[in-house]
């Protein structure tokens, strides 16, 4: 059931961000599946987010009409860049939380330009440039929703007390 | 203490897990290089799962926007007490939406006046997504199995050529378009009739290979398709050429600007290819 759960959930990021990308641009430099996999390496398991990761990889490339291994690549690195570094740093700090997203999600678009480069297949020149934006915009939308997730935690903790 | 020997064994679980994971990726796209073709289940699988989902919502966000533009903004324009400002909106709303129409109207005849020159039976398709991410080089339509649609059917605008079909399933298909990096058309110059082979390169931009450095290429040129790539029919218009640099081979380096806007594209048809 759990693992039905994981797919569901990536499956429906990806649709989502299909949808919302086709109405509004600004929803094409925000990475929905990132955020997905940072709310189960950071509040659920590091371990089911590297699955989340490498799955969700797998049905964006699906979705994205790629080779499927590229995303898969890309994602399974995001989410153990995420799941190692949440705990060692000092992330009740909010430019070290952005910090670690953004890196982990340029990490993971500069794994997937590294794997373009050695599968010798044509890459933009403005894919690294889109990656880094991407990443600042996610980064900041990802801290934005945990910020209110816990807000909304303490509160109901509060009230519970 | 217990909570650090947890934390630990979780880090040292995470390393031996996510190798294996790595190392299936890296198989899975080595075995696509060997086989193409094989994966093609797997997104089938993925394509016809998400066909409702995506059908589904492109029905609630059409409906929410004609919600928007004949019930609700209607509703708040009568709410206006003056008159005159009143009628003043309303024709003003009647005239875009007429004005939408007219471009629509447009689009659609251009649409049709490219149908006529083809023998080959065409259907009509709206485009109801794209695929995630700012590198946007697939595209979904609301047409697939059940209208006649298979692999490889060329993809048209009124404007020149989109794309193919990659993956068709019973109401929706998958088009790859010109600009993906894995797309290349046989191509030739309006002018010339030089041959050529145009890929996608990513970008906004295409890049025409296998043009010899004797050529005569200009800025402005058009490039057509050459039907040698036994997807697309000939004479279709695909782009105009924007820079032409003496490559330091034998062949020009030349990019090619889409004659359609596939960022904003809307209606297509698919061309009904014979078997």
């Amino acid at each position: 059931m759990k693992y039905l759960f994981l797919a569901l959930s990536s499956f429906l990021a990806i649709t989502a961000q299909m949808i919302a990308g086709n109405n509004f641009f600004i929803f094409n430099f925000l990475d929905l599946s990132l955020i997905l996999i940072a709310y189960w390496a950071i509040y659920r398991s590091r371990t089911q987010a590297l699955f989340v990761g490498s799955l969700t990889g797998l049905l964006l490339d699906a979705a994205m009409g790629w080779p499927l291994g590229y995303n898969g690549f890309g994602k399974t690195l995001a989410a153990f860049i995420i799941g190692q570094s949440w705990k060692r740093f000092n992330t009740r700090e909010s430019w070290v939380q952005f910090a670690i997203i953004a890196v982990s999600s340029l990490a993971s678009s500069v794994s997937m330009f590294g794997l373009f480069w050695i599968m010798q297949r044509t890459t933009s020149r403005i894919f690294l440039g889109a990656s880094l934006v991407q990443a600042l915009v996610t980064a900041f939308i990802t801290i934005v929703i945990f910020t209110l997730m816990e807000t909304y935690r303490h509160n109901q903790a509060d009230k519970a007390h | 203490m217990p909570s650090n020997v947890s934390s630990k064994k979780n880090r040292e679980r995470a390393v031996v897990v996510i190798i294996p994971l790595l190392v299936f990726q890296l198989a899975l796209l080595s075995f696509q290089i060997q086989n193409p073709d094989g994966i093609t289940p797997i997104k089938m699988v993925v394509l016809a799962i998400q066909a409702p989902v995506v059908h589904i919502s492109s029905i609630i966000t059409d409906g929410i926007g004609n919600l928007w533009s004949n019930y609700v903004w209607l509703v708040g324009a009568r709410a206006e007490n003056e008159q005159l400002r009143e009628t003043v909106r309303r024709l003003s709303r009647l005239n875009s939406s007429y004005e939408q129409i007219k471009q629509e109207n447009t689009r659609l005849n251009r649409l049709l006046s490219m149908k006529d020159r083809f023998p080959n039976r065409t259907v009509g398709a709206r485009v109801i997504a794209r695929t995630p991410g700012f590198l946007s080089n697939v595209l979904y339509i609301n047409r697939g199995l059940k209208d006649g649609l298979r692999t490889d059917f060329p993809v048209i605008s009124g404007d020149g050529i989109i794309g193919r079909t990659i993956l068709v399933t019973g109401n929706q298909s998958q088009v790859q378009l010109i600009t993906n990096p894995d797309a290349s058309i046989g191509v030739m110059m309006e002018n010339t009739r030089t041959l050529g082979v145009l890929s996608g390169s990513g970008d906004s931009l295409l890049d025409l290979n296998y043009i010899s450095n004797t050529e005569q290429i200009n800025p402005g040129d058009v490039v057509l398709s050459s039907g040698f790539d036994t997807i697309f029919p000939k004479g279709f218009r695909i782009g105009t050429v924007v820079d032409c640099r003496k490559g330091e081979g034998v062949f020009y380096q030349i990019k090619v600007e889409p004659a359609v806007d596939l960022y904003h594209v809307e209606e297509v048809s698919v061309i009904l290819m014979e078997p």
